[in-house]
């Protein structure tokens, strides 16, 4: 009886299934640029600025090119995922990248090799300008008088914006360091991200911070915070009342940066098509407008200009972090091992603890895993090969064969054709049916292999 | 104010427009959470060029609500499948997914959808009293009583771990030490590395998660030959989901207040968050329940109070962006960027400028709590087929589930390694019954409790008086070492009488 109804089911789901295979198969492709949806790696967080400038760019390329655009997060390391990522995508045109400042900071720090002589760069689109800001009831009223506090008494002055060695940083110990002063002189806590640092300002804990000015809009224009300068060279757009560090006899400007870039290597058609969309979406009036709404300063550069930008970029950066301003900085008394060989002696403890406690009161547990050793490794070898393979032959072949592997596997005991017949017809339906969900209707770019899907 | 109130439910209550917007948003989140690897933020991040269209109150409204949809929707594979749908259901897996062993999906899910829906609406209603003077609470928190606060919701973890406090705390700080794996933010240096790039970005907890709760599951499945049979194949409560929910409901009133009020104070920290507030939730819970031992082994209490906690501090989360302009966490963050684009400033004078804005706000959570009744209801019963699917079959569908929800999280290859590794992982602590909701939370917050160790060290240039010079860190720190004093006082106990 079950049998049979088993059978019925294979027969009408096969239906379905070959149907579902041949519209999946029927997607044609054509040598047109592009005809499959593209990716955008944004080396930062969901939720940042730079996330949300990368899903507005996507938005738009995906108007002007045809195809969708999705957008990943490839975070993590300091921006070092990311731009590593980048660099090193399929040069097929189908990857583009986001890159920020860190991009021209990194390898100075000897967190990477890529830099941007990695890249093809495309066009700048935002420059933000480093600014000073302390609390409204700071003692502290113009540049002058902080940079003479911090003179006066080195290493006392409590500061962040960033993570240790992030752009908001450099600014700084940069500043500093054309002041005549020891890059030292402030005490900078590493935190990450200019939220939580605004946070802290905002809490009490710190004396003043570095950041763009946008991030601070909030506190700024409710008479919270307190601008001391912009290290621009102009005053900025929307915050005219800021002045520049230039006007109060600083000479030190320095902005981080975000613009698009395609790794090396992208046949010339389809980069000049990529080339033109770009520049389309970067001189379109709702860019101007999204990034004016955002408090995003708008900063334009075509491809040769960037590229230009990035090279006098870099030069600078080496002058900072190579320099002996930035060596006395990175020796830090607090070790980075300090914190996991806590963990590790509380760890010790507690298993010195737990072998004291005696085997007795250690029963072994009731979901004792008995039986063999033999299927668990079959459904792991199954995973590594999806993941050797994915990339190859895209995910839908990829994932059937791990499915109908694994189907096989649990029907041990059924004949070979009902087998082959179950395992066959649930692995492809699956496969297809998860494919159409992530990657066509959540958008979530599986990988696709030389078919396309 | 009242004018403004009125308006403000006028606006979210009589606009066809808004509802029609709150009921496709609340399904499309409910899928998104269901979908393991996939986020509520990723969602609101693809949608919101859509809300350059759209007034400001729609386009809250539907951030609002697949948000709130989301973290419900979290519980349905973690009941059905075990791999948990975002990290605010963590804390309860193992709970909910006894309760499917046993053939109580429906009670499990039914509790969940209850106390979510009631949880969110209080913390709604609890902010519209009283929302301005809360946000105070934003401006206690520096990095010293952050690294308290952090520390409390681990100890949180290991007080509710159900084989003991310590198998928790070894499974607590395995997670910590794995979560100093690659770049550290705070030094910019590499740890653990062992040169490979793909470690760079450390390890990532959402791929960890689906790997120590989903495949260690379907490893211990197909090591037992559990092929025969589905998960549960009767499932007792049948249609009627809410009966058991209702009457807990009345029954323990005293522990839903409390939940939720945790869930709203907690949540109105930036940065602390709904995963917090359920753990703590959690284990406060137990700590006043009648029946403790039940906690981690099928408690409907447990889900019920993490449910209320994680779901009032979702509304909570919007005080310190709205008027600090500070995101709490990635959701609010994308919040500020489109108040922005509306060109509404946010700022302390938005409750007396923008009232109505901020009430209506709190309505729409309202409503969107609301909706999400009917909605989940039907979801729940769509997703209950899971448990007649024959688990020789459901095994490869969640080890695809796995890879691909792994994958998902950052399109990255290394991801589904991770997983990998973390399945085997799992299947080793479950042998070994240390706790791996408590491995979850340590990977989350080691971190950020590193970083604001060594940031409030570094402050106070390496003395330790760093950490309570504060009347908030003090007061935190008193309730960290209550916590661990009656840890380690019926450890005593227990050790003197045998």
């Amino acid at each position: 009886m079950r049998f049979m109804s088993s059978q019925i089911l294979v027969n009408r789901w096969g239906v379905l299934c070959l149907a579902l295979t041949m519209l999946c198969v029927g997607c044609h492709r054509d040598d047109a640029f592009p005809s499959r949806p593209l990716t955008l790696l944004c080396p930062w967080s969901v939720g940042g600025g730079t996330d949300r400038v990368s899903r507005q760019v996507a938005y738009q390329l995906e108007q002007v090119l045809g195809v969708p655009v999705n957008v990943i997060n490839a975070t993590g390391g300091s921006g070092v995922t990311g731009h590593t990522r980048g660099s090193q995508a399929r040069p097929d045109g189908y990857t583009l990248a986001m890159v920020t400042v860190e991009l021209n900071m990194l390898h100075w720090r000897g967190l990477t090799s890529v830099n941007y002589q990695d890249f093809q760069p495309l066009h700048l689109l935002n420059r933000d300008s480093a600014a000073l800001f302390v609390k409204e009831d700071s003692p502290y009223k113009s540049l002058d008088e902080l940079r003479n506090a911090i003179r006066s008494e080195p290493g006392k002055l409590k500061s962040s914006g960033t993570a240790f060695g992030g752009i908001w940083h450099v600014a700084v110990a940069g500043w500093l360091d054309q002041q005549g002063l020891d890059p030292t002189a402030t005490n900078w806590i590493s935190i990450n991200g200019s939220g939580p640092s605004i946070q802290e300002l905002n809490a009490g804990g710190l004396d003043f911070i570095c950041c763009s000015l946008p991030e601070v809009d909030t506190l700024l224009a409710a008479g919270k915070v307190r601008c001391l300068g912009v290290m621009a060279d102009e005053r900025v757009d929307g915050f005219e009342e800021v002045a520049t560090f230039k006007e109060q006899g600083h000479e030190w400007s320095i902005a981080g940066w975000r613009g698009l870039a395609a790794p090396l290597g992208v046949p010339a058609e389809r980069l000049s098509v990529i080339e033109a969309a770009v520049s389309e979406v970067a001189q379109s009036e709702e860019l101007r407008e999204f990034m004016g709404q955002a408090g995003f300063n708008l900063s334009l550069e075509t491809a040769s200009e960037f590229g230009e930008t990035l090279q006098v970029q870099d030069r600078i950066f080496e002058k900072v972090l190579t320099g002996p301003a930035f060596e006395s900085l990175s020796g830090d008394h607090f070790g980075p091992m300090l914190f996991p060989s806590l963990l590790l002696a509380i760890l010790f403890v507690l298993g010195l603890f737990w072998s004291l406690q005696g085997r007795s009161m250690d029963q072994v547990s009731s979901r004792e895993p008995g039986g063999s050793m033999i299927r668990p490794l079959i459904v792991i070898v199954a995973c590594v090969f999806y993941l050797s393979a994915s990339e190859w032959i895209g995910f839908v072949m990829s994932s059937t064969t791990v499915v109908f592997s694994l189907v096989w596997m649990a029907y041990y005991d059924r004949s070979p054709w009902y087998r082959i017949k179950l395992a066959g017809i649930s692995s492809v339906l699956l496969s297809i049916s998860i494919y159409q969900v992530f990657a066509v209707w959540l958008r979530v770019p599986l990988p696709r292999g030389w078919v396309g899907w | 104010m009242f004018v403004e109130i009125q308006q403000a439910a006028a606006q979210v209550f009589f606009d066809p427009h808004v509802w029609l917007i709150v009921v496709g948003s609340a399904i499309y989140g409910i899928f998104l959470g269901a979908m393991p690897g996939l986020t509520a933020t990723m969602g609101v991040a693809l949608f919101v060029p859509i809300t350059y269209w759209m007034e400001p109150l729609p386009a809250l409204a539907a951030i609002v609500t697949m948000v709130a949809c989301a973290i419900f929707a979290g519980d349905l594979p973690t009941t059905l499948m075990r791999v948990p749908g975002t990290p605010a259901s963590a804390a309860y897996a193992d709970d909910a997914y006894a309760l499917a062993k046993r053939g109580e999906a429906s009670q499990a899910l039914g509790t969940a959808l209850w106390f979510s829906v009631t949880g969110g609406i209080f913390g709604a209603i609890l902010l519209m009293l009283v929302g301005q003077q809360l946000s105070g609470i934003a401006s206690w928190f520096s990095v010293s009583e952050y690294f308290w606060l952090y520390l409390i919701g681990l100890s949180c973890a290991v007080v509710v771990g159900k084989d003991g406090i310590l198998r928790s705390a070894i499974g607590l700080v395995f997670g910590l030490l794995l979560s100093t794996v690659g770049l550290s933010a705070v030094y910019g240096k590499a740890r653990f590395t062992f040169g490979h790039p793909e470690l760079f970005q450390g390890i990532n907890f959402i791929p960890a998660m689906i790997g120590l709760f989903g495949l260690s599951e379907v490893l211990r499945g197909v090591m037992q030959n559990e092929s025969r049979g589905s998960v549960a194949m009767k499932d007792g409560v049948g249609t009627n989901l809410f009966r058991p929910a209702v009457e807990q409901f009345w029954k323990r009133n005293r522990h839903w207040w409390r939940s939720s009020l945790i869930g709203t104070v907690i949540g109105a920290i930036p940065g602390a968050g709904a995963d917090m507030a359920a753990w703590v939730s959690v284990s406060v819970s137990k700590r006043f329940s009648q029946k403790p031992e039940e906690y981690g082994k099928g408690s409907t209490e447990a889900i019920a109070d993490a449910c209320a906690g994680n779901s009032s501090s979702l509304a909570a989360a919007w005080v310190p962006a709205l008027v600090f302009g500070i995101p709490g966490d990635s959701v609010t963050a994308i919040v500020i960027g489109v108040l922005y684009m509306k060109n509404l400033q946010p700022g302390p004078e938005i409750f007396e400028q923008q009232a109505t804005l901020v009430y209506s706000i709190y309505f729409v959570f309202l409503l969107a709590n609301l909706v999400m009744l009917p909605i989940g209801w039907l979801a729940i019963h769509a997703c209950r087929q899971v448990l007649r699917v024959p688990k020789a079959m459901l095994l490869p569908i969640i080890t695809l589930f796995c890879v691909v929800g792994s994958f998902s999280i950052n399109g990255s290859q290394f991801d589904i390694l991770v997983m990998l590794a973390f399945g085997v992982l799992g299947l080793a602590c479950e042998r070994y019954r240390i706790s791996i909701g408590a491995m979850v939370l340590g990977l989350i917050l080691g971190g950020p409790l590193e970083e604001r160790f060594v940031q409030t060290l570094s402050g106070s240039q390496g003395s330790f008086t760093g950490f309570v010079d504060r009347p908030a860190a003090i007061l935190l720190a008193f309730i960290c070492f209550v916590i661990w004093g009656r840890v380690l006082w019926s450890g005593i106990r227990r050790f003197q009488t045998g």
